[in-house]
């Protein structure tokens, strides 16, 4: 099986996806992230890990909907590959595999 | 709407940086962005957050989406769209039959001049390059002043190879004189034997069939022949050891067969025979002088020396020095030729005869680049005249999704095609004409197929032909616009027209320059052939005193007399055709510094001026009254200018010529005693003591009784030697034999250039006629005639050549111009030639648009007109 290489950021904008179950596009992605983790990200990274994780197959995109706001412009939507959730579910698994190894006194520090 | 909108001049910095395929979603996303920071935040912060963002998008932190491709093309070169290639091809050359002939025609007999064109500057340009150490071979020739001689002492070779440790080696070379050789029954005279040194065959790569290279030539008694000598001679290659007689004097030995000289060899010889043989009774070499220049010496310089010219003019300094040193006090420089220039730079007296010009060559390379160039334009413009008929075809295929690449390939695929249908005809046309093409060019030039090099390089003419022909209607058919094509008629750009037109212009310049070439090479030769020489050459046969004619003498000059038809007859040393001999040691009264000029000199008798018809100017010319006479002199006019006198007191100063003090008896008027390449030399007359050449003057008409005469004479006189005899006339022609050759070559390829233009010419006539028949129907029925639709048909194609007349002229001027230079005697470039060849030129064209529009117009209206 091939291994796959998700990125930290790349994998936060791909659960971000995931959670917007086709609503995902350039400006939901950003909010999104915005909201929930609190980082201010700049437009250029998130479009820039939308095109790489296309390149990657992890998503799949084709232009939609235009509206207003956008001046009429079509947005890009983004949807989940199964090659994405599966790879969601690797990282997912092997997380939980790890902590499982971790021993106890280690957990324990952290909590301090 | 009251949408925010963010700063005008950061959205045109985004639409104009951000990469094409993305911009319109990034461009709505970050409005977007916008609008719900401005919402939230307000203005400042959205602008701020905006600008943020721009930046990020922007290269070279943007990435970029890669183009998806929507579907999957086929390969370009798939078999199917090939085989597809092949048949519209072959379908447009079937159906377009004329258009195909037309095409293929000019094509191949383009490709053919150029192959037969570069077959001979090929060989040309090989000359000598055979021998496996040519670049380290050179020929010491000397100068002395203007004047300048492939010949060098017969001492020096030994002498500089002993002294000077460049030098690795020296050979030796005579003059090529004439020999009776007899085998038997067979007895022939051999006019091309060399004597040579005995390390000939080290220096020179000249392969030995059958013999010893080492010792071939150290035994004196010793010969080698070539092998088609010895198939004459003895009907077999295998002839070692065999004996042949040489001037009924010697018996020689052969010690080795050569192969044949090849053609590509500033030497050509039939027989080389030791210079041991020639020692035995030349002063020359018996003395090894360092004062007489009789022999060709060639030099093998070591490679370092050889590679560098400072080196080169270092030995040269050497070689002057070490010539000082033995006491020779005249002035002579010497010069290295290296071998390989010897054919086509030399442009030396006292050569072996046979030397081509590098002028010529170069001239020849060029027409043939122009003669391609003709036919490479012909398929230009026939194909982009008949573009509209593909232009339907290409609208189609671009519609069903090919792209340009694919057409531009498919148009350069078709006249690849056709250059290569043209290759195979003109390798057989090549095949036809060489035998005419050696001919005229008396070469042995041959076309092997199967020689890789060759092989390549016309495979090499063909793609390029294809390609440079083939490039303009790619590339203009491949840019048709497909709505365009396909929604009605294409007009044909004005850009194409223009174009089309400047093609045909430098079709017509070419053959325009060729043709005047054609016509000034020709009057320049008149003007040689009728320039008067000072004497009369007409009816003027010569008998070289050969064999025993020397020494009967006396004899022979009594039997001469006696007959009538000989009686006005001359003993000179050597023919005006090749006369050789000259000294710089001339002493005359008033000289102040020591002699720099060469004085060529002639040995004639008393009857001389009388039989050439010459002209005394002032004094007497010799006499048999006068007993002092053998120690008298006579001088040509130009002798008389560089000696500082006049007709008034030349006659009677004294005149040391060599060792002989004399007083100068007469002046005779100039005469051309060498190839009217060189201008006038100077030339003294001696009393001829000893032989050389019978000159007899015929009547008219009796040249043959006369000859019969002769050889009686040499039958009784001289049994042993066969008859020989010749023409003065016809030798002095020869001297222009490059020239004349050049005339003609000139004057095919002239013609040929011609003919490929009007092909073309009569296939756009005949295009434009086509395109224009509803408007010839109409002008008729309107009332127009026939004389005023063919000329308004071909107005247009004689302003083409007219404007070709006017860049054609001074091209032409300035070439022929040129080339005249090269001689001391050259006729006037008169207007009138180039006129001449401009009005024939036009007059060809006119002939072969007239066919087409002559047609076009005598076409019934009704037809032309109902056909819609």
């Amino acid at each position: 099986m091939r291994r796959t290489y998700l990125g930290e950021f790349e994998e936060l904008v791909l659960l971000m996806i995931a959670i917007l179950d086709g609503d995902a596009y350039g400006v939901t992605v950003s909010q999104e992230i915005e909201q929930h983790t609190g980082r201010v990200v700049t437009f250029g990274a998130v479009h820039n890990t939308l095109i790489r994780l296309e390149e990657k197959g992890f998503v799949t995109s084709e232009l939609g909907g235009a509206t207003t706001e956008r001046g009429g412009r079509r947005k890009r939507l983004f949807k989940m590959t199964n090659l994405g959730r599966s790879a969601l579910a690797d990282i997912q698994q092997l997380r939980n595999k790890l902590w499982k190894l971790m021993p106890d006194p280690t957990l324990k520090l952290s909590g301090i | 709407m009251n949408t925010p909108q963010p700063p005008q001049w950061a959205k045109t910095l985004l639409r104009w940086l951000h990469p094409e395929n993305t911009i319109e979603e990034v461009e709505g996303d970050l409005d977007e962005l916008y609008a719900y920071t401005y919402k939230r935040t307000g203005k400042r912060q959205a602008v701020l957050r905006y600008l943020l963002n721009v930046v990020t998008v922007l290269p070279p932190f943007v990435r970029r989406r890669g183009s998806k491709t929507k579907y999957n093309q086929p390969f370009s070169l798939s078999p199917d769209m090939l085989k597809n290639y092949f048949k519209i091809a072959w379908r447009n050359i079937v159906r377009q039959k004329a258009y195909s002939i037309l095409n293929i025609a000019g094509l191949s007999i383009g490709m053919a001049c150029s192959i037969l064109i570069l077959l001979w500057v090929q060989n040309e340009l090989s000359y000598d390059r055979f021998h496996t150490r040519a670049n380290q071979l050179f020929r010491l020739t000397c100068s002395a002043g203007d004047f300048k001689a492939a010949v060098s002492p017969a001492g020096m070779a030994r002498g500089l190879q002993a002294q000077l440790p460049q030098v690795k080696g020296g050979v030796r070379m005579s003059k090529p004189s004439p020999m009776l050789f007899e085998v038997g029954e067979k007895k022939v005279e051999e006019k091309r034997v060399f004597y040579a040194d005995s390390n000939f065959l080290e220096v020179f790569s000249f392969p030995l069939l059958a013999g010893n290279v080492a010792t071939a030539l150290s035994d004196p008694g010793a010969i080698l022949i070539t092998e088609e000598t010895a198939k004459k001679y003895y009907g077999t290659a295998d002839a070692v050891g065999k004996t042949v007689r040489i001037n009924n004097h010697d018996n020689f030995t052969i010690a080795g067969v050569l192969a044949n000289t090849p053609s590509n060899s500033h030497l050509q010889f039939d027989a080389i025979i030791p210079m041991k043989t020639m020692a035995s009774w030349n002063w020359d070499l018996k003395n090894d002088t360092w004062g007489n220049f009789n022999f060709y010496t060639y030099l093998e310089l070591d490679e370092k020396t050889a590679a560098s010219a400072p080196a080169q003019q270092k030995l040269l300094q050497q070689i002057g020095k070490m010539f000082k040193e033995h006491g020779e006090e005249i002035k002579i420089d010497f010069q290295l030729q290296p071998l390989t220039d010897i054919h086509l730079h030399s442009n030396l007296q006292i050569d072996v005869p046979g030397h081509g010009n590098i002028q010529y060559v170069n001239v020849f390379f060029i027409v043939a680049l122009f003669i391609l160039a003709v036919a490479c334009i012909n398929f230009m413009n026939l194909a982009t005249a008949r573009s509209e008929r593909r232009a339907k075809e290409v609208g189609l295929r671009k519609v069903v999704g090919a792209n340009r690449y694919q057409l531009v390939f498919q148009f350069l695929g078709e006249s690849l095609l056709f250059s290569f249908l043209s290759l195979v005809i003109a390798i057989g046309i090549v095949y036809l004409l060489l035998p005419v093409f050696t001919m005229l060019t008396e070469k042995t030039l041959a076309i092997h197929l199967l020689d890789g090099k060759l092989l390549m390089s016309l495979l090499g003419i063909a793609v390029l032909t294809g390609l440079v022909s083939g490039s303009y209607p790619a590339l203009f058919l491949s840019g048709f616009a497909p709505v365009k094509v396909l929604k009605g008629k294409m007009r044909v750009a004005g850009g194409n027209l223009l174009f089309r037109n400047a093609l045909v212009v430098t079709q017509f310049v070419v053959a325009i320059v060729l043709l005047v070439g054609t016509a000034v090479v020709y009057k320049q030769l008149d003007f040689i052939k009728k320039r008067n020489l000072g004497f009369d050459k007409s009816n003027l046969l010569y008998l070289p005193m050969t064999g025993e004619l020397g020494e009967k003498r006396q004899a022979l000059k009594a039997s001469l007399a006696q007959n009538p038809l000989t009686e006005n007859f001359t003993v000179i040393s050597d023919l005006p055709t090749k006369l050789e001999s000259g000294t710089v040691d001339v002493v005359w009264d008033g000289q102040t510094t020591r002699n720099q000029v060469v004085f060529p000199s002639l040995d004639v008798d008393e009857n001389f001026v009388k039989v050439f018809k010459s002209q005394v100017l002032a004094g007497r010319s010799f006499d048999k009254a006068f007993s002092g006479d053998s120690s008298n002199y006579m001088i040509n006019e130009k002798a008389m200018q560089i000696m500082g006198m006049n007709t008034n007191n030349a006659v009677g100063q004294p005149l040391t010529f060599g060792d002989t003090k004399g007083t100068i008896i007469g002046v005779v008027k100039d005469f051309h005693f060498k190839s009217l390449q060189y201008a006038m030399e100077p030339l003294i007359l001696r009393l001829n003591k000893w032989g050389g050449v019978v000159m007899v003057r015929t009547t008219a008409g009796n040249n043959e009784q006369t000859i019969k005469a002769l050889e009686k004479i040499n039958a009784r006189l001289n049994p042993a030697f066969p008859f020989t005899f010749g023409f003065l006339g016809k030798d002095l022609d020869n001297l222009y034999r490059s020239e004349q050759q050049m005339g003609s070559i000139f004057n095919l390829f002239a013609g040929l250039a011609i003919f490929i233009s009007c092909l073309g010419l009569y296939g756009l006539s005949a295009f434009m006629a086509e395109q224009r028949t509803k408007e010839i129907g109409v002008r008729k029925v309107l009332g127009a005639t026939v004389a005023g639709v063919v000329s308004l048909l071909s107005q247009d194609f004689m302003k083409l050549i007219l404007i070709a007349i006017v860049i054609a002229s001074p091209i032409a001027w300035y070439a022929m111009n040129k080339w005249l230079q090269g001689f001391a005697y050259q006729t006037t470039l008169e207007w009138w030639i180039i006129a001449l060849a401009a009005v024939l030129a036009a007059g060809i064209a006119l002939f072969t648009i007239s066919f087409q529009s002559i047609k076009a117009a005598l076409m019934n209206p009704v037809t032309s007109l109902r056909s819609e």
